[in-house]
């Protein structure tokens, strides 16, 4: 007899990838379902990947009844973890409905939230209901930067809404998104994360794609400070060490996706409209749950990894990294 | 002994899978650790799994004992087992 338990992922980057060596291609169903509710939003920030807006909530949105068959469906299917993001998930309107229904399930549900809604009654309600974690994004340690890339967005409600939830006791993520005038801030809003009660930091390389190929002149950090803005948050992961975690993705866009060409990771990222993508940084779509069910999407989303159109797209990636703008140009696989 | 608060467990052909959601780490077991947490799961405390297992598997060498516990004080180490 032999027993083993083996680490075979990656922790997560933004999004969090579950899966890592423990290869779709292995498993009945995913391991991690990242879901865009709405594609609706308060703010207009400058680097939003799905150019989610005030008034740009999806023609087609699930409706109510959609969106509790696909929670079900994840559940029956033992999906253990479930993040609802979006556009901004607290507009959508059956929110607190789709959350309960799926904690109610066992499900653990993170939300991704620009912290705006993060009222003392809604932190409380979500304690309530057993969310898992709210990741907020908190794009700088001054009202400045944030406000800077957040369009419309308030630093100090964000502050507040984080307060709230370690008031509430509801478990907190940071997610910061660098970019020319905040990177210099990172030292800061790590220290700042934590003086919050954050148990988690994330931060990557912000992607050309959505809003940032418009707002590029603002945002793109040279190499140089790339490397600078990761030697901070290498001495900041020392220092917080057992106390919050700092994760921080350095590998570029086209690692990433080289790696996960040969691995692809068991995570679903379902559209507004339920819609399913491939990975969030390709323009490929591999399901629909308005008219699949969860097997039937697995199965093709398995598939999908080896159809070359898909290694085609990353290697004209290689050639021409500008061409992360075309990823709202849909394929379908 | 339970599994801890953030870890999901999920059957799987070749095992299971523990997912540790706090840190995002995925964990693989081979058949006998599955075993092993579905007991954890159903509540049996370390000898009551030992004892099951001795009636499931060949121990002609008396492993089992000893590797129920280093499996479990593994899973202790990791952070996926509390109680």
């Amino acid at each position: 007899m032999t027993t083993a338990a083996t680490e075979t992922s990656a922790p997560g980057a933004i999004p969090a990838p579950a899966g890592g060596a423990t290869e779709a291609e292995d498993l009945a169903a995913p391991l991690y379902v990242a879901w865009q509710i709405t594609n609706e939003c308060n703010l207009a920030c400058l680097h939003c990947i799905e150019e989610s807006g005030p008034g740009k909530a999806f023609a087609d949105e699930l409706d109510t009844a959609q969106v509790y068959s696909v929670i079900d469906q994840l559940l029956e299917h033992e999906v253990p973890y479930l993040s609802f993001s979006g556009g901004e998930p607290m507009l959508h309107p059956q929110f607190f409905a789709m959350v309960e229904r799926a904690c109610a399930r066992g499900a653990q549900l993170k939300i991704e939230t620009n912290g705006h809604y993060l009222s003392a009654d809604n932190c409380a309600q979500m304690k309530e209901l057993g969310v898992k974690a709210v990741q907020v994004s908190l794009d700088g340690a001054a009202a400045a930067s944030f406000q800077k890339m957040r369009v419309r967005g308030s630093f100090d409600t964000t502050v507040q809404g984080l307060r709230n939830l370690r008031t509430a006791g509801v478990p907190v993520e940071i997610n910061f998104s660098p970019a020319r005038f905040n990177a210099r801030e990172i030292g800061a809003t790590v220290d700042l994360a934590y003086e919050l009660g954050a148990y988690s930091f994330y931060t990557g390389r912000t992607m050309y794609t959505g809003n940032a190929v418009k707002a590029w002149r603002h945002l793109q950090l040279p190499d140089e400070e790339y490397e600078t803005f990761f030697a901070v948050l290498r001495e900041k992961a020392e220092q917080y060490r057992g106390r919050m975690r700092v994760y921080f993705h350095e590998a570029g866009l086209l690692d990433e996706l080289r790696y996960r060409l040969q691995h692809p990771a068991a995570l679903l990222i379902v559209l507004p409209n339920g819609l399913v993508k491939l990975i969030n940084a390709l323009p490929f779509i591999c399901g629909d749950f308005r008219r699949q069910s969860l097997p039937e999407i697995w199965a093709n989303f398995r598939r999908a990894w080896q159809d070359p159109r898909v290694a085609e797209f990353v290697d004209a990636l290689a050639a021409d990294p500008g061409k992360t703008r075309t990823l709202h140009e849909w394929v379908y696989l | 002994m339970r599994l801890a608060k953030y870890v999901k467990f999920r059957e799987e052909k070749f095992g299971a899978v523990l997912f540790e959601t706090r840190s995002e780490k995925v964990f693989t077991l081979n058949p006998t650790g599955t075993a092993i947490v579905r007991e954890i799961e159903a509540g049996a405390d370390e000898t009551a799994i030992a004892a099951r297992l001795k009636a499931r598997f060949d121990d002609r060498d008396a492993a089992i004992e000893r590797e129920v516990e280093s499996f479990i004080a593994d899973l202790r180490q990791r952070g996926l087992v509390e109680g």
